[in-house]
């Protein structure tokens, strides 16, 4: 294929000329129904979508406050702003909320139950009642870790490592306990749902390595909701039976062990880093090519590459663990597990960086964020080698390396995705199209908004500042005023999206079908998609990103 | 399909599937990966169970020898017959013999019920013998050696999780059975019966590896 | 010197040979990743721009076969990084292993204090002394929750576990004053669970041996940091949310309790209230919502703890009424 012929396809690519596929209104999934029935009742997986986006993005909300809050409080080193008890709430808040209620069902609940069927080809998900339930069950969790929130709040954090939360903290520590249990049956339903979908309802021709990654990441994602997620409910309902009626198991006032606690706390919480980050690299893997006009690079390694992490991040979570007093000879084989990660990992960025090479590159919003993505991303996960690096730990385990080291992966990879992905799909969605200069103004101003947040974090721990401390020695000032400094422009880059995405619901120009010349079956229908997806039966596509521009893997064995 | 006396037996089509095949895998497939996620949570309990086991054998042994060996081992034998009476539902059911299906779903009920007399007895038995060493107010029988708390309020835990499945089960079971009884509900749900036989298995297969990790290997 | 001269730092000091080492370990690992990282973020630039829509450039495929590059892009950096698992675990495992002649301090830590026993007897609260030169070993345990003991200087931390024995060990060769901290989360004052490192020449050292006896000498100073470490003064401090009864002055004066006695609260009464607080609960009708202190609070500290008590209030200069 020649230069010059790719390069005039690529700029066919929205063209207003082009017809769209257009539909009645009343036809679309949106415009089907109208009451408040047809949406608290729905079965439809766009409309249960869409309720999930609502609900995670008010946890977001309250997530990214108390992250204000934390940040304002941290201005000043001798803790002048809140009692040192208000803060511990507020981080624990923040951990709570965005960890269950934003970032683990941030991306699979909202596109991967709007887009499974569509890029599958199917009429919805296999079972369309549990997913609705699944809605019910995590509006449920969200509301005991509400009232534990509006009682007084829990003050454990995140972890809540035994015995400080089951025999000394005196919070509302039982209703959060709930509520998070509760969260991980929402999460289970919905793995339960992907794979039986992704394994069933499938399109005629519609094969396994026909499958967008995005499919495969969260088919690998859902295989880590079902064998994960059940470990860290027994956890926590062993926590509450301690807590609430003396049924201790990890008591160590009767020999009991804590540790084990964590070992069955980062079983979990382990894997859920890539219930985080693999839907996230599903996100990518769909925009690079769009935007690149070119076949994904080594499409069968990016997709065994999300097995691999799915698999390998079920023997890592003793990493955790380094200096709490397990084994040292159990500490040397998570290490060295750990760095495994490295090899799914660095496949799937070099393949990226290897798509866009001899692309024909539209840098439209998507596409910033999803470059922003993989540096982020990048620098994420190798400061995740040196935590692995057993000595290296011993330092900087439980400091701010580690609290910049995840906010890299879960802002820089997670919520970069989710914006992604969101900017990207919002025409589908939607069917109204965002001004694009203002999404480029935000994707800057979050990437710059987050490396000046985060990047002194390093620093900071790297000299010794402990996480969780409402009181700092004064030397630490500059940095954490730097790092305060650094989240108002997050929060200002967070605020522009909300605007002009929900300005364009009613003002947007309207959407064609395939606004951004995508390939995949969710652009073959019109935006917004029919109440029953596809007007037509759904042909498969005999390759997978079948762009213009062709990867040279494809020219080998081109069929 | 269909002997003398049998009704039919079928599935009928939800409106999101292609085929009543695609429908039928789509529902196995589904409560294997349900299964599959409860066997994950009582196989932390069961390695809890065999951490304490090697953190403090002598109280987990002690501990052990006061559980109801003989409850437990009756037990046993209560629930693989409840699991032959619900395989004998399932089979009925693919002749179409409703009404002999019917009456091996509440065979099924009846011995889950007994399994959960039974436990409620052995923990009558339990409190009477001050085994309960959560009870702040009440004294524990074992108060010479700490660690067996720990392995007793892990005992309970995990046969009152099993429990908890247990009476779950005999709920849905018995809603299911007043759905099966109804005329031509084979034609439309074979399936379902199917199903919820997986469940059940599954809830004897828990109390199947419950029973040696609790009271068995510890003695 | 003290590390908080400092306005800003971007690196911090290193007092033993496995931080000087550790700190090259970091950077080496840094040089790495940045061969790893910057061609990746310059071929992305690099490519954003070359290949921009509606650039000419050559698009054609290069016709590279993709498997060995994924292979050699799987398997090159991996093996590179394992060369700094392997530093790093070499590290680890100096670090494990004491020698025998190593100095053993007890330490025990609690919310929200640490308390360091010297071989020689001499304890110390929220500060710890030692010698240049000398491999020390301390051996820690929790009272309570889980802490961890970590000394950025050292570039070494450690978790403190309840009704559990953990260690560790160093040989601090620059003498100064630097921090201490409490690195895992153990609730309300965590924060405050910091304290100094003080490492002296072995001639300091023994003098302060010397002093040390005397500066404990005020048991009731002492007392005070108790207080305030179990955090007494949350409920007992005048103007506290929970209105526990004041203790100013509570020494030696008559309590009225709940079943119509009055009793003296005299050292023994204070030292059963405090350690069961249940017993002999006081008339008035207020809830009794104090833990009991029973098993939690070392004999050394209550005595501290109940000096502080007579310390404060008038009766203090008076002698025992009885």
């Amino acid at each position: 294929m020649s230069g010059s012929a790719t390069t005039g396809d690529a700029h066919a690519f929205r063209d207003p000329q082009t017809p769209d596929a257009t539909l009645d209104r009343e036809a679309d999934y949106l415009h089907a129904e109208h009451t408040l029935r047809s949406w608290f009742f729905t079965t439809d997986h766009k409309r249960i979508a869409l309720l999930y986006l609502a609900s995670i993005t008010a946890f977001f909300v309250l997530g990214a406050v108390t992250a204000g809050l934390v940040r304002l409080a941290l201005v000043v080193p001798d803790g002048q702003v809140f009692s040192n008890d208000t803060y511990n709430k507020l981080f624990t808040i923040h951990g709570v909320v965005m960890v269950w209620f934003f970032l683990i069902p941030s991306i699979p609940a909202t596109f991967g139950n709007f887009l499974i069927p569509l890029m599958i080809g199917a009429r919805d998900l296999a079972f369309p009642k549990l997913n609705l339930a699944s809605w019910y069950v995590f509006m449920t969790g969200a509301f005991f870790t509400l009232v534990s929130v509006v009682l007084g709040g829990v003050d454990t954090g995140w972890t809540f490592y035994t015995p400080l939360s089951t025999a000394f903290s005196n919070t509302w520590v039982v209703p959060a306990l709930i509520g998070v249990t509760i969260v991980g049956f929402s999460s289970i339903l919905t793995g339960l749902n992907f794979v039986v979908t992704i394994h069933t309802m499938r399109a005629p021709g519609m094969t396994w390595f026909r499958l967008p990654i995005f499919v495969w990441t969260h088919y690998a994602t859902s295989l880590i909701f079902l064998l994960a997620t059940p470990v860290i409910t027994l956890a926590l309902v062993l926590l509450i039976l301690e807590r609430a009626f003396h049924i201790g198991v990890f008591d160590p006032a009767y020999g009991g062990d804590p540790v084990l606690f964590q070992h069955l706390f980062w079983f979990y919480s382990h894997p859920a880093v890539y219930i985080m980050v693999l839907p996230g690299m599903g996100v990518i893997s769909e925009i690079v090519p769009a935007f690149a006009r070119k076949k994904l690079f080594g499409y069968k390694f990016v997709a065994y590459a999300a097995i691999g992490l799915a698999s390998v991040t079920f023997f890592v979570w003793g990493h955790h663990m380094f200096v709490n007093g397990q084994s040292d000879l159990a500490s040397l084989a998570f290490s060295v597990l750990s760095f495994a990660v490295a090899v799914p990992s660095a496949v799937k960025v070099y393949n990226w960086t290897a798509t866009i090479h001899k692309g024909s590159l539209r840098l439209d919003t998507p596409m910033l964020y999803a470059m922003g993505y993989i540096g982020l991303f990048v620098l994420g996960g190798l400061t995740g080698l040196y935590l692995a690096t057993l000595a290296i730990n011993q330092h900087v385990h439980a400091t701010y390396f580690v609290v910049a080291h995840f906010h890299y992966i879960m802002v820089g990879g997670t919520v970069l995705a989710f914006l992604g992905g969101l900017h990207f799909w919002w025409p589908k969605v939607t069917g109204r199209m965002y001004v694009e200069s203002w999404g480029r103004i935000s994707a800057f101003l979050i990437f710059i908004g987050f490396n000046v947040t985060f990047f002194p974090q390093f620093i900071l721990g790297y000299l010794g500042m402990p996480r969780r401390y409402h009181v700092y020695p004064p030397e630490f000032q500059f940095l954490n005023i730097l790092s305060s400094a650094g989240s108002t422009i997050l929060a200002v880059g967070y605020i522009f999206p909300m605007i002009y995405l929900v300005y364009s619901i009613w003002f947007g120009k309207r959407a064609p079908a395939n606004p951004w010349d995508a390939r995949g079956l969710e652009w073959t229908v019109p935006s917004p998609p029919p109440a029953h997806n596809f007007l037509s039966e759904p042909k498969a596509p005999e390759i997978p990103y079948d762009y213009p521009i062709q990867a040279s893997e494809s020219q080998r064995h081109h069929s | 399909m269909s002997a003398a006396g049998a009704s039919e037996v079928g599935v009928r089509l939800a409106g999101h599937f292609a085929t009543v095949e695609q429908q039928r895998r789509a529902a196995v497939l589904g409560m294997w990966a349900w299964l599959l996620t409860e066997l994950l949570l009582f196989a932390g309990l069961f390695l809890t169970v065999l951490v304490l086991r090697l953190l403090h054998p002598e109280a987990v042994q002690e501990a052990a020898r006061h559980l109801k060996f003989w409850i437990g081992a009756v037990n046993t034998v209560v629930l693989i017959f409840s699991s032959l009476t619900m395989s004998g539902a399932i089979q009925l059911s693919r002749l179409g013999w409703q009404r002999g299906m019917v009456r091996c779903m509440l065979a099924t009920a009846a011995l889950g019920t007994l399994f959960l007399v039974l436990k409620g007895t052995e923990y009558h038995a339990d409190y009477e013998e001050h085994l309960m060493p959560f009870l702040t107010e009440r004294p524990y029988a074992l108060d010479h050696l700490p660690a067996s708390r720990l392995f007793i309020n892990l005992y309970y835990a995990a046969t009152g999780l099993h429990a908890l499945h247990l009476f779950t089960g005999i709920a849905i079971l018995l809603v299911l059975t007043r759905q099966a009884s109804r005329p031509g509900f084979l034609a439309v749900h074979q399936n379902r019966i199917e199903i919820y036989g997986l469940y059940w298995h599954f809830i004897d297969l828990i109390w199947i590896m419950a029973f040696p990790v609790l009271y068995v290997l510890n003695r | 010197m003290t590390t908080s001269d400092l306005a800003l730092q971007l690196w911090p000091p290193a007092a033993s040979a496995t931080a000087v080492e550790t700190d090259w370990l970091i950077l080496a690992f840094t040089v790495l990743t940045l061969l790893l990282t910057v061609p990746v973020f310059v071929a992305i630039t690099w490519f954003a721009i070359r290949y921009r829509e509606g650039v000419r450039a050559d698009r054609s495929s290069s016709g590279v076969r993709s498997m060995p590059i994924e292979i050699s892009w799987m398997l090159i950096p991996f093996l590179l990084t394992l060369i700094f698992f392997a530093w790093g675990a070499r590290l680890f495992f100096i670090s494990k292993s004491p020698p025998a002649d190593a100095m053993v301090v007890e330490a025990i830590g609690r919310q929200w204090m640490w308390k360091f026993q010297h071989p020689t007897g001499q304890s110390e609260i929220n500060d710890l002394h030692i010698p240049v030169g000398q491999a020390i070993r301390i051996r820690m345990t929790s009272q309570d929750v889980i802490h961890a003991l970590y000394f950025p200087v050292l570039r070494m931390q450690m978790a403190v576990l309840p009704d559990r024995t953990t260690e560790m060990w160093f040989k601090a060769d620059r003498t100064g004053t630097y921090r201490m901290y409490c690195s895992e989360y153990c609730g309300t004052d965590h924060s405050r669970m910091d304290g100094r490192l003080v490492i002296m020449t072995q001639a300091e050292y023994a003098a302060w041996l010397q002093d040390s006896g005397a500066q404990q000498g005020g048991q009731a100073g002492a007392g005070r940091a108790v207080y305030e470490a179990y955090g007494c003064g949350n409920c007992h401090d005048p103007g506290a949310r929970v209105r526990a009864p004041s203790l100013a002055g509570l020494y030696g004066r008559p309590v009225a309790l709940a079943d119509g006695r009055t009793v003296v609260a005299d050292e023994s009464y204070l030292r059963q209230k405090i350690l069961n607080p249940n017993r002999d609960r006081l008339a008035g009708g207020g809830r009794q919502v104090m833990p009991a202190f029973q098993g939690v609070i070392a004999n050394d500290d209550l005595d501290r703890l109940v000096a502080y008590i007579k310390a404060t209030g008038p009766r203090a200069e008076q002698e025992d009424p009885r």
